[in-house]
């Protein structure tokens, strides 16, 4: 057993309880509010969660069609994977499982496939937590954990299909390279359904808006599943496992589920019969005017997006009035299947004072959003009216 | 104005007292229970919890008691080094701070009330402290490993084996006390000899 002296420890000590006694220690754990940061990869978002980083777009930045890499917001669970793990030299994307001739790809070795493009919303599906009543726990994003991107890569089927898929195939499992700092946590491992993976427009994206995916959106490689939430839109993709099952494991067996049918809150837990997030469900925001600005009293352009999952949206409307009258805005710009719909109403405010503007939107299935979205644990899938409070100037 | 400021004395009293002066009245009041509370459980945030995430994570909730409780279950089952003295004092602090009726924005606490107290009271000033190696290791690897590696070796934390900083007690002290960046302060979560233990042990590394 060996044993030392800390001799100016005394001292020293003496000198530390009075400091920590003062603010040390609280500086710096006192919770910041969610603040503006500027990051050399992602410029200005709104950051929830420090590390892992998690950030969301401001509102304001939907006035365009297609958000920028360094605004789309940014989920993981762990990080983005070390470098050497990523860096094109090592990484390989392995095909597994229920397959003819398992494979083992490069960057290269995938760029051969067919290139293709598609504009798709990404939207986490948690966006929107912060307004579950009651509160539920998880990231608390509150509008911008969403952004339509340009996303090009290879056909996940044409990638399957060279592996050669087995009759018994029913699942498609997902791993990417991020690891959690502590070995105990669960791997965020995800699959989806042989048909979904099948489907000609779930790619394995290499650019963003015809860009090299940056680190933080997944490089070099991420699952896109065109009209669902980006809980199956895996980063850091270095792992397909065709498969009977669904994938095992927390983050696919108990977390990103909702309950079958609405339940009361607070309610139905555990035992309620949950189903993965899949499909996203129609919503619609306002990226103009933003919260808390004053506007004049000649007409007012009031603009923002509105998109759905499986189906392209059909109407989008205001209100003025606490939802008593609603009015119809124009459908704008580019009409893509997975993309949002650009939308704008002009409006002439009758009258000086504080006004709350609502925004709801309607899909070609017929599907409405709702004043509020149904209630459910974890707080997936928020698409309850927009609402932005401004003040008209006299 | 004699029985305005009355609540803030006690307030004040409370918090330095810290918990042994709780009553079952106070307990009911959600604002003097967190006061009470805050120094040791903001401390615990930042060493035990902060390992996997920053703790602005566990700030931004507003959640009962029961969600609170199986969130620190859940953390504890996933890995995070917390005993179940310091887990249920968490939870009783998290609940009374951060519950749902809680403003999003919280105030930062009274400057009154921010006195972190160290585990231990410092003891009878008897001579120079003497750290323990095989104490160390133990108490290493329940609270310093997860970022720092096994074997001190490095992690998310630097590599402490060698490291030149052993050799500087000042610095080394400083640093474990206080913390520093995303190195969590210790000064409220271990004690002076748990400290020196696990500087004798990193020298013989
Ligand atoms: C061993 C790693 C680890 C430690 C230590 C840890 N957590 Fe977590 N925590 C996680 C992971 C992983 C998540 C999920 C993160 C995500 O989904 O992005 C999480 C999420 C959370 C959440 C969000 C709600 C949820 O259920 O996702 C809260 C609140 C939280 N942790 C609180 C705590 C508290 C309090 C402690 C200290 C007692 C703690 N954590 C310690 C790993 C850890
Ligand atoms: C939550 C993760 C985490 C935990 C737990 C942790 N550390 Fe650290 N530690 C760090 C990080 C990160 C740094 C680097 C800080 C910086 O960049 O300034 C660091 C730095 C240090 C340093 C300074 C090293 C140098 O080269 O200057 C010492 C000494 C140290 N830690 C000791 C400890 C001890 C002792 C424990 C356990 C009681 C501990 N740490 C627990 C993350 C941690």
């Amino acid at each position: 057993m060996s044993e030392s002296v800390s001799s100016s420890r005394r001292t020293l000590f003496k000198r530390m309880a009075e400091i920590i006694g003062g603010l040390v220690v609280w500086g710096q754990v006192r919770p910041a509010p969610a603040q503006q940061t500027v990051s050399p990869e992602t410029g200005p978002q709104t950051v929830r969660v420090m590390r892992p980083y998690d950030a969301e777009t401001p509102v304001r930045e939907f006035t365009s069609y297609v958000t920028p890499n360094h605004r789309f917001f940014v989920r993981s669970h762990f990080g983005p994977p070390a470098p050497e793990l990523i860096a094109e030299a090592n990484w390989r994307l392995r095909v597994g499982g229920l397959i003819e001739h398992p494979l083992e790809f490069t960057l290269k070795d995938l760029k051969e496939f067919e290139r293709v493009t598609i504009t798709a919303v990404v939207q986490c599906s948690g966006n929107g937590r912060a307004f579950h009543r009651p509160k539920v726990p998880g990231v608390q994003w509150e509008r911008g954990a969403v952004g339509n991107a340009q996303w090009t890569g290879v056909r996940l089927r044409d990638v399957l299909a060279k592996a050669g898929i087995r009759p018994s195939a029913k699942h498609v499992q997902l791993q990417g390279a991020d690891r959690p700092v502590v070995a105990s946590v669960p791997l965020f491992t995800r699959s989806i359904p042989l048909e979904k993976a099948l489907h000609p427009d779930t790619i394995l994206a290499y650019e963003m808006n015809g860009r090299p995916l940056p680190l933080l959106h997944g490089a070099p490689l991420r699952v896109i599943t065109p009209g669902w939430m980006a809980d199956s839109c895996t980063k850091w993709l270095t792992e397909i496992t065709v498969q009977v099952d669904e994938a095992k494991g927390y983050y696919m067996q108990t977390a990103y589920r909702v309950p079958v049918t609405a339940i009361q809150p607070n309610s139905g837990l555990p035992g309620t019969s949950m189903v993965p997030v899949e499909a996203m469900v129609v919503k619609s925001l306002i990226a103009s005017p933003v919260n808390g600005d004053q506007v004049g009293r000649g007409p007012v352009t009031v603009q923002g997006v509105a998109w759905s999952g499986e189906a392209a949206v059909a109407i989008v409307e205001l209100s003025f009035d606490d939802g008593k009258t609603w009015e119809q805005a124009r459908l704008v710009g580019e009409d893509e299947p997975y993309a949002w719909r650009q939308w704008q109403f002009l409006w002439k405010p009758k009258a000086a004072g504080a006004v709350t503007i609502l925004c709801r939107a309607t899909d070609a299935a017929g599907q409405v959003q709702p004043q509020e979205s149904p209630w459910n644990p974890s707080g997936f899938l928020w698409n309850g009216w927009d609402r932005v409070a401004i003040t008209v100037a006299s | 104005m004699m029985t305005r400021s009355l609540p803030l004395i006690g307030l004040f009293v409370l918090g330095l007292a810290g918990l042994a002066a709780m009553t079952a009245a106070q307990e009911d009041d959600p604002a003097s229970v967190s006061a009470a509370l805050a120094p040791r459980a903001e401390g615990l945030i930042v060493a035990r919890c902060s390992v996997c995430h920053s703790p602005d994570l566990v700030a931004q909730q507003r959640l009962p008691k029961d969600r609170w409780l199986a969130t620190v279950d859940k953390m504890k089952h996933w890995g995070a080094e917390i005993a179940d003295d310091e887990a249920e004092l968490l939870v009783r602090y998290l609940s009374a701070r951060y519950h749902p009726a809680a403003p999003d924005h919280l105030p930062p606490f009274d400057h009154e009330l921010r006195k972190a107290e160290p585990l231990t009271q410092e003891p009878a000033d008897t001579g120079p402290l003497v750290g323990v190696a095989t104490r160390g290791a133990g108490i290493f690897e329940h609270n310093c490993q997860a970022c720092h590696g096994t074997g001190a070796t490095g992690g998310m934390g630097p590599k402490l084996a060698k490291n030149p900083i052993l050799k500087h007690d000042d610095l080394f002290w400083e640093t474990v006390l206080h913390g520093r960046g995303p190195m969590p302060a210790w000064g409220s979560v271990l004690s002076q000899q748990d400290i020196a233990d696990i500087h004798t042990w990193l020298l013989t590394k």
